[in-house]
């Protein structure tokens, strides 16, 4: 069965990846930047349908990842922001520590503040892109292990992610001489590749966002399409089964659980540059919650569904938000439409195009005749 | 020759009950042998014991010669145990093809399963295991839509191109019709000689129809071992079924 049917997918992604390059055509800075926010939200959609649509397991405090991601970008350029670099020392030393310190701390990264020093290795920027990534893995891989490997799964695993996240945003709040609190880092510097500065209002800054999404959307589809992705539907579907044909469900769920980290921090991380803060809202359990919202209205049987669930949300959330009388009636809304999904389409807008193009299909002759040979 | 399976002094205490109490068996190779016992016999409690879901207090499981005992479940199938359990299980959002592919693949770890292709001989055994549990036909089909012997018929197509040497069936007639019972006899009779059975089962007919040596467990312990014949005219049997005139 050739055609453009039987690769919908493909033709999915692909459409999707022209789309998104394309828009810089058509739209001015503001709105691509706007844009490119929502993108990064699109990765997050996509790590959450990884772990709940392919491995069943919800995680309620994805935000931590995202969190993570954030806060590493955010270290890195407010060390390079112009603010850091007027404080009286050779180094630079974020302006809220100054106002933190102790009186009579010397005015340098190593001691102004306790705990100051750990963020000596961010003065090189790409400590934060790698951190960025890597420590959600890691810490991904370490909480897989424990939470998968004592086999708890189901709601437990959601109450502990959110439990893990809410206990985060509290030390991240808290720790205020080293994160400034509430506030958050804000005051950033740009991230510079090869002389190339990544002004957040520049066409080359929503390219950067939109190529990682492409990527990563491309990368997730290839990847839950191997033998490890049919493997970890499989533990999905009965764990037991899976573990009885000799697999080790907890290192694929783990191995996926972290990829999913990995994403996020990716999209958090992107996020900073585009947005030129990072803030404890991000370890909210709201926001956590509402990417779950994103990727059940999308589909979270499906990375790409996911992804554009949680663009279209806020693309419509921007414009309702231009009318005063709407911004609270919003969140009515969207509670609304997940619990319309989650009744009435528990697939969500992808699984609805899924039937609508297997229905297509059938009426081939030659699919119809495997619907008799069946019953 | 080794046995394919053996038991020696298999026991697991439940803190003061014990379920399987001591004991003793040898399968030998691609042999079929009928697990029999009344409720609460032991027999689903044996069959954990051996495949890991539950840990034995006494005893030891040797599968080909090789001492499995206290191995992890994941391990313990990759060393050649099969199971299929009294509620069906299979993927259910995953197609039928899908699904055997799953069990047939022999590297277990996530890296090695970062590929695509199946191979010609995979494939060629995909579509002989489903040509001998009949559902050619349903072989794009999600498994959750599968009826009631279908999904049976599937876990089990999923045991044998799992290459288990030794599999394990809980009642897998539980719940069908005659018919459906029928060919279950007849699949599970052509995995004889190449795997080694242990199938527990109540219904006296099928079991007559698919067995060779017959165990009878009875609180927990061998009450009886030999022919099928030998089985059905065995005093103690019939008294271990008190009430039901002997076996059905
Ligand atoms: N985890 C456990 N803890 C305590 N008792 C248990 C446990 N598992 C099984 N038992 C008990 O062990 C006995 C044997 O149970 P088992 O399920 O093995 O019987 P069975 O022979 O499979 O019976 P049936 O024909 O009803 O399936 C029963 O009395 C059961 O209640
Ligand atoms: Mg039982």
């Amino acid at each position: 069965m050739a055609g453009p049917l039987a690769n919908y997918r493909f033709w999915a992604y692909a459409g999707l990846a022209v789309l998104l390059l394309a828009l810089p055509l058509v739209g001015d800075e503001f709105w691509l930047n706007r844009v490119a926010k929502y993108l990064c939200y699109g990765m997050l959609g996509a790590a959450v349908a990884l772990t709940w649509g392919y491995a069943g397991v919800l995680n309620l405090g994805q935000g931590l990842f995202f969190g993570i991601g954030a806060y590493a970008m955010a270290m890195g350029l407010k060390l390079k922001s112009y603010t850091s670099l007027q404080q009286g020392s050779d180094q630079p030393v974020p302006d809220f520590m100054l106002w933190n310190a102790q009186p009579g701390a010397p005015t340098e990264l190593c001691c102004i503040t306790p705990g100051s020093w750990l963020w000596l290795p961010f003065q090189w920027q790409w400590t934060g892109v790698i951190v960025a990534v890597v420590l959600p893995v890691l810490l991904a891989g370490i909480m897989g292990r424990i939470i998968f490997g004592q086999r708890i799964s189901g709601v437990f695993v959601s109450i502990i992610t959110l439990a893990l996240v809410l206990l985060v945003r509290l030390v991240v709040v808290d720790a205020q001489p080293l994160t400034n609190g509430f506030n958050g880092l804000t005051d950033l510097g740009w991230l510079t590749v090869a002389g190339h500065e990544f002004d957040p209002y520049a066409k080359g800054t929503y390219y950067l966002v939109a190529v990682a999404l492409i990527l990563v959307l491309g990368l997730s589809r290839i990847l839950v399409a191997t033998r490890a992705g049919t493997i970890l539907q499989a533990t999905r579907d009965s764990d037991t089964r899976a573990l009885y044909l000799g697999y080790d469900v907890p290192a694929y769920q783990t191995f996926f659980f972290a990829v999913s980290a990995g994403i996020a921090g990716l999209a958090g991380m992107l996020y900073v540059i585009v947005s030129e803060f990072a803030s404890p809202s991000f370890l909210e359990l709201s926001f956590s919650i509402t990417m779950v919202v994103w990727a059940a209205v999308g589909g979270r049987g499906s990375i790409l569904g996911a992804a554009v669930g949680a663009i279209l949300i806020n693309m419509i959330e921007a414009r309702v938000s231009e009318t005063e009388a709407l911004v609270e009636a919003w969140k009515a809304i969207i509670g609304l439409l997940f619990v319309v999904t989650v009744i009435y389409l528990p697939k969500g807008l992808s699984g609805l195009a899924h039937d609508g193009i297997a229905r297509l299909r059938m009426r081939r002759p030659a699919l119809r005749l495997k619907e008799e040979a069946g019953q | 020759m080794t046995a394919a399976l053996m038991l020696d002094g298999l026991a697991v205490d439940f803190s003061g009950f014990r379920a399987v109490d001591g004991v003793s068996m040898a399968v030998a190779q691609g042999e079929l042998r009928v697990l029999l016992g009344a409720n609460g016999a032991g027999k689903t409690t044996l069959m954990d014991l051996i495949s890991g879901k539950t840990r034995a207090t006494e005893g030891k499981v040797l599968v080909q010669g090789r001492d499995v005992t206290g191995l992890r479940e994941h391990r313990i199938a990759r060393a050649g145990v099969g199971r299929k359990f009294q509620i069906p299980s299979v993927f259910s959002g995953l197609t039928l093809r899908q699904n055997l592919e799953v069990a047939q693949s022999r590297r277990p770890s996530v890296w090695s399963n970062l590929r695509f292709a199946l191979g010609m001989s995979e494939k060629a055994r995909l579509a002989e295991v489903l040509e001998l549990i009949g559902l050619e036909a349903e072989a794009g089909r999600e498994a959750g839509l599968l009826s009631h012997g279908q999904t049976q018929w599937l876990e089990l197509g999923m045991l044998m191109i799992q290459d288990a040497s030794v599999i394990l069936l809980d009642e897998p007639t539980a719940g069908m019709t005659q018919g459906e019972t029928a060919k279950t006899a007849e699949i599970i009779n052509r995995l004889k000689g190449r795997h080694t059975l242990l199938v527990v089962e109540h219904d006296m007919a099928f079991v007559r129809d698919i067995a060779e040596r017959i165990t009878v467990l009875h609180l927990g312990r061998v009450l009886a071992e030999g022919s099928v014949a030998f089985i059905e005219n065995h005093p103690e049997v019939k008294a271990a079924y008190l009430g039901k005139q002997g076996i059905a």
